[in-house]
C-alpha cells in the first residue's frame, strides 16, 4: 500500500488510528503489528513471509548475542547475521544484475531467476542489520520480545521507503510511548504537507520529465535537456521527501520520533554539505556501519580516500542494481574525494552562490545518470546538456518552459527554507495578528493541501512508485 | 492550554476531511458509466485467495475505489482546474488553443522517418495499381497555427505531404493542405472534436473538383442546414471542460435526388445521414451512420460513373459532397476490413473501369494505414 492511494487514506488509515487509539496502552503494539502486517501484504501478499523470516533471524541472533556477551563465539553470531541479511538482499536484489553482467562478460546464457524485488527490503534489511550490529557492540539493549521487536521492524510508516530508523533511535518509544494532542496534530499536518509534496508538485513535474525522457534523446534541444533533468531533480526530491514527512507524521501520530530524512539539500554549497542534507537516514547508516568500521578519517588521507570511493559505491548501488546506479555513486565519490582534496577549502574561500551553483551542477549530472538507464540514453542526453549537435533552443524548449514556469517557481522556492521561517517567524511572535494567522494556516494549509491532493489522487494519470527498487 | 485546545481544533479540521469523505464514501452507491468521462468504471473485483496471491487482486480493488470514490466527478473537476491554473495549455495531449478550439496535439518526434516511409510504399503500390487519387487532409495543429498556444510544437505534415506528392506523383495528388490554409480563420475544424467540419470538408471538395477538372465552389456556406448543436466531441472529453459545443451542419442538396444505401452488406436505407446519431454524445455519427466496415450508395445520378472511396472516419462528411458526381460509391475502412483489398476491389469494378480515392486524415493516415493486397 502507498500512502498516495484511496484504499491508504480512506480504508486503512481511519480504521487502523481509530483501533489504535482506542485500545489499552498494552495492545498498541499489538495493533500496530497486525495493521503493519496488512499494510505490507495489501501489495506484496507473499514477500510478507521473506519479511517475517527477517525480523525471526535478527531477533534470534539478538537473543544469541546476549548470551555470547564478551565470549569469542559473539563475533561469529554477528557475522552469521550480517551474511543471512546481505545474502537474502543480494539474492532479491542483485542476482539478475550479477547473472546479467556475467552473461555479457562471458558470453555465457545462464536464464535470468526474474523474482520481483520485494517493497522496502533494502530498508527494512538495513534496519535489522543495524539492531544486530548495535545489540553486537553494546550500544543498544536485547529486545527479548519478539512482537515489540516485529513492531520495530514492520511499523508501517518508515516500512516501504525509509527513513531507516535505528532501533535505539526507538528503542524507548517501544514500551512506553506517550502520544500528547500536539504529537497527533503535529503528525496529521506533518503528513498533509508530505501528501503535498508528493501529489501537487512530484506527480506534476514528473510528468514534464517522463514527457522528455519519452522522446528521441538525440533529437531534443538543449533547453529541452536542461528542463527535463531539472524537472526529474524537483521530481525526486519531493517525492522522496514528501514520503519521509508522511512517515515522520505518521510515526509522530503513533507516539514515536524517527529521525529526519532531509534539510533542503538544494541550498547546499558543496556536495559534502548535500549528503549530510540528502537522505540522511542512509547517509548516518553508511558512515556508522561501514566508513567508520574502515576508519573513517582517522587513518590518513589515502586511505580516508578509499574509503569514500568503497562508502560511495555501496551507496549507488543500494539504490538499484545497474551499472548506471553504480556509476552514479563514483560520479559523488570522485567529486568528495576532490572537495576532501583541495576543492573543499576553494569553495570555502569563495561566495556561497557559486558553491551553491557548483553543487546543483553535480547533483544535475548526476540525476542524469540516476535516471537514464542505458549507456547510449545518458551519452545522447550529456551531449544535448552541453549542446554538441543538437540545437540550443526550439519550439519544444520554449513552450515546455513556458508550460511549466509556474510549477517550475513553486517547486523552487519550496526547496528552500523560506517558508519554514517564515511559519516559525509567525509562531514566534508576539502580534496578535500574526499568531491569529499563524493559527488559522496551520489548520487550513494542511487541510487545503489535503483536498487538492485527493483530487490528484483520484485523477490519477500519473502517481509513480520511484522507490520501488530501493 | 492554549496550546492544547489549538491542536485539537488542528486534529478536527484535518480529521474531519478524512472522516467525513470515508463516511460518506461508504455509504454511496457504485456506478456503472461515467458520462462526464465517457468511460465504463472499474467493479468491485472478487475476491479469492489465488486472486490475492497471484493476480494483482489488490490493484483491480484499488482501480475500483479510485473510480468509484464518492463525487469522483468533482474531484476530476478541481485536478482539471487546479491544471488550467498551473499549466493552463494542454490537458492529456490536447492543446487549449484561443478562440475555444481544443486542438488534438502531435509531436514533431511522433511519427519516423521510417514510419512515414512505409506508408508512403504502402500507398505507392495502391496509387499505381489502381491509378487512385489521394487526399490526405491536414489535421487542425496544422492549419489552425494562430490558435495554437504560443511556442506550441506540431508534427509537420506540410513536409509529408511534399514526400506523398513526390512519390505518387502530381496527377494523384490533391492538394487540400494549400485550400485548408487559405480558408483557415473560417470554422472549418469543430471546436471540441478532432474532425474537420462540413465546411471544412466543402473546401476539400473544392481541392477536389480542381483535380478532377471540375468547377469548385459548388458547396458554400449559405448551403448548410443546421442539424444540431451542442457537439461535445472527443477532444472535449479528454479535457472535461465545461463547453458550449458545435453546431453540426449538412448540405441538403445531397438529398435531392433518392439514395439507396447499404451498411456491410446487409442494412439498407435510403439516406447517408443518420439522424438518431444526434440524439448522442457522438453526433458526428450522422455523417454515413459512423464507422462501417462496407458502404454501398446508389445515387440517383445515372452518369455510369463509379468511385471506391478507401478511407478514416474524415471522409464521413465529405463523401456525400460527391453524390452527383456518381452512381455509384463504395466505401471501404480498411481498420474494419478483414479480406484482400485488391480482390474485393476487382469483384466491385464494372467493365468500364472506376475513380479509386484514398481520403484520410495525415495523422490517420500514420497511425491507422494499412490493408493486404
Amino acid at each position: 500500500m502507498v500512502f498516495s492511494s484511496i484504499v491508504f487514506l480512506f480504508r486503512f488509515l481511519p480504521l487502523f488510528f481509530l483501533l489504535y487509539y482506542l485500545v489499552p496502552e498494552r495492545m498498541k503494539n499489538l495493533i500496530l503489528f497486525l495493521g503493519s502486517l496488512i499494510f505490507y501484504a495489501w501489495g506484496e501478499p507473499v514477500y510478507v513471509l521473506l519479511m517475517l523470516f527477517s525480523t525471526v533471524v535478527d531477533y534470534v541472533h539478538g537473543r544469541l548475542l546476549e548470551r555470547l556477551r564478551g565470549k569469542r563465539r559473539a563475533k561469529l553470531v554477528l557475522l552469521s547475521s550480517v551474511v543471512i541479511n546481505l545474502g537474502v538482499l543480494c539474492f532479491f536484489k542483485y542476482a539478475d544484475f550479477l547473472i546479467g553482467s556475467l552473461n555479457a562478460v562471458l558470453g555465457t546464457k545462464v536464464p535470468l531467476l526474474s523474482l520481483g524485488l520485494p517493497i522496502g527490503i533494502s530498508f527494512y534489511t538495513f534496519q535489522t542489520m543495524s539492531y544486530t550490529i548495535d545489540v553486537y557492540r553494546g550500544q543498544a539493549r536485547v529486545q527479548r520480545n519478539l512482537l515489540d521487536f516485529g513492531v520495530y521492524v514492520a511499523m508501517f510508516p518508515q516500512l516501504i521507503a525509509g527513513p531507516i530508523v535505528k532501533y535505539r533511535d526507538v528503542e524507548k518509544s517501544m514500551h512506553h510511548r506517550r502520544i500528547t494532542l500536539p504529537d497527533v496534530s503535529e503528525g496529521l499536518k506533518r503528513f498533509c504537507i508530505g501528501l503535498g509534496k508528493k501529489v501537487l508538485l512530484a506527480n506534476n513535474i514528473g510528468e514534464l520529465w517522463a514527457f522528455v525522457s519519452a522522446m528521441d534523446l538525440r533529437r531534443i534541444s538543449m533547453l529541452t535537456a536542461w528542463l527535463g533533468i531539472v524537472a526529474f531533480g524537483f521530481q525526486i526530491y519531493f517525492d522522496f521527501s514528501g514520503y519521509s514527512d508522511m512517515a515522520i507524521g505518521l510515526g509522530r501520530m503513533l507516539g514515536f520520533r524517527f529521525p529526519e530524512n532531509f534539510n533542503y539539500p538544494y541550498i547546499s554549497a558543496s556536495v559534502t554539505e548535500f549528503w549530510r542534507r540528502w537522505h540522511i537516514s542512509l547517509g548516518s547508516w553508511f558512515r556508522e556501519y561501514v566508513y567508520f568500521p574502515l576508519g573513517g578519517s582517522r587513518r590518513g588521507l589515502p586511505k580516508q580516500l578509499l574509503n569514500i570511493l568503497v562508502v560511495w559505491m555501496l551507496t549507488g548501488i543500494w539504490h538499484g542494481a545497474g551499472w548506471n546506479f553504480l556509476l552514479w555513486g563514483l560520479w559523488f565519490a570522485f567529486a568528495l574525494m576532490l572537495e576532501k582534496l583541495f576543492l573543499g577549502r576553494l569553495l570555502a574561500w569563495l561566495p556561497k552562490g557559486i558553491g551553491i551553483l557548483y553543487t546543483l551542477l553535480v547533483a544535475l549530472a548526476g540525476w542524469v545518470l540516476f535516471a537514464l538507464e542505458t549507456p547510449a540514453g545518458i551519452w545522447s542526453y550529456v551531449k544535448a546538456m552541453t549542446g554538441t549537435g543538437v540545437s540550443l533552443l526550439d519550439r519544444q524548449g520554449v513552450y515546455l518552459s513556458r508550460q511549466y514556469l509556474i510549477l517550475f517557481l513553486v517547486a523552487l522556492v519550496a526547496s528552500t527554507p523560506l517558508a519554514h521561517r517564515l511559519t516559525e517567524r509567525l509562531r514566534g511572535s508576539r502580534t496578535g495578528f500574526h499568531i491569529a494567522l499563524y493559527r488559522f494556516g496551520e489548520k487550513f494549509i494542511p487541510a487545503g493541501l489535503l483536498l487538492l491532493s485527493i483530487a490528484g489522487i483520484v485523477d490519477a494519470s500519473y502517481n509513480p512508485f520511484l522507490y520501488f527498487r530501493f | 492550554m492554549n496550546e492544547k485546545r489549538s491542536a485539537l481544533f488542528t486534529i478536527i479540521v484535518i480529521a474531519s476531511v478524512i472522516v467525513v469523505f470515508t463516511a460518506a464514501d461508504l455509504i454511496q452507491k457504485d456506478r456503472l458509466f461515467s458520462e462526464t468521462e465517457n468511460r465504463v468504471l472499474a467493479a468491485r473485483p472478487e475476491f479469492s485467495l489465488e486472486a490475492l496471491l497471484w493476480e494483482d487482486y489488490t490493484e483491480k480493488y484499488e482501480a475500483y475505489l479510485t473510480d468509484q470514490f464518492v463525487s469522483r466527478d468533482k474531484w476530476v473537476a478541481i485536478k482539471t482546474y487546479m491544471d488550467l491554473a498551473l499549466q493552463e495549455k494542454e490537458i492529456g495531449g490536447v492543446y487549449l488553443g484561443s478562440d475555444g478550439y481544443l486542438i488534438e496535439r502531435h509531436l514533431p518526434g511522433d511519427y519516423s522517418a521510417v514510419q512515414e516511409s512505409k506508408k508512403i510504399a504502402l500507398l505507392d503500390k495502391l496509387v499505381w495499381e489502381w491509378d487512385a487519387g489521394v487526399m490526405l487532409v491536414p489535421t487542425a495543429d496544422n492549419i489552425l497555427t494562430d490558435k495554437l498556444p504560443r511556442y506550441a510544437p506540431y508534427y509537420d505534415e506540410k513536409q509529408l505531404l511534399d514526400q506523398v506528392e513526390s512519390h505518387v506523383g502530381e496527377e494523384h495528388f490533391i492538394d487540400v493542405y494549400t485550400v485548408l490554409q487559405e480558408h483557415a480563420q473560417e470554422e472549418i475544424y469543430y471546436r471540441t472534436d478532432h474532425h474537420w467540419t462540413s465546411l471544412g470538408a466543402a473546401y476539400g471538395y473544392d481541392a477536389w473538383a480542381a483535380y478532377t477538372g471540375r468547377r469548385g465552389g459548388r458547396y458554400g456556406a449559405e448551403d448548410m442546414e443546421l442539424v444540431a448543436e451542442g457537439f461535445l466531441g472527443t477532444l472535449q472529453a479528454k479535457v472535461n471542460l465545461d463547453m458550449a459545443g458545435d453546431p453540426i451542419y449538412y448540405f441538403p442538396e445531397t438529398l435531392k435526388r433518392p439514395l439507396k444505401v447499404t451498411y456491410d452488406l446487409k442494412v439498407e436505407t435510403d439516406t447517408c445521414y443518420e439522424a438518431s446519431h444526434l440524439d448522442t454524445k457522438n453526433k458526428y455519427g450522422f455523417f454515413l451512420d459512423d464507422n462501417h466496415a462496407f458502404v454501398e450508395i446508389e445515387t440517383g445520378y445515372p452518369n455510369h460513373h463509379t468511385l471506391f472511396v478507401i478511407k478514416d472516419s474524415y471522409a464521413n462528411c465529405f463523401i456525400p459532397l460527391l453524390i452527383p458526381h456518381y452512381e455509384k460509391i463504395y466505401v471501404l475502412d480498411p481498420r474494419h476490413f478483414r479480406g484482400r483489398l485488391f480482390e474485393f476491389m476487382e469483384k466491385y469494378e464494372p467493365e468500364g473501369g472506376m475513380d479509386v480515392l484514398v481520403l484520410y486524415n495525415c495523422i490517420h493516415f500514420l497511425e491507422d494505414f494499412a490493408y493486404i493486397e
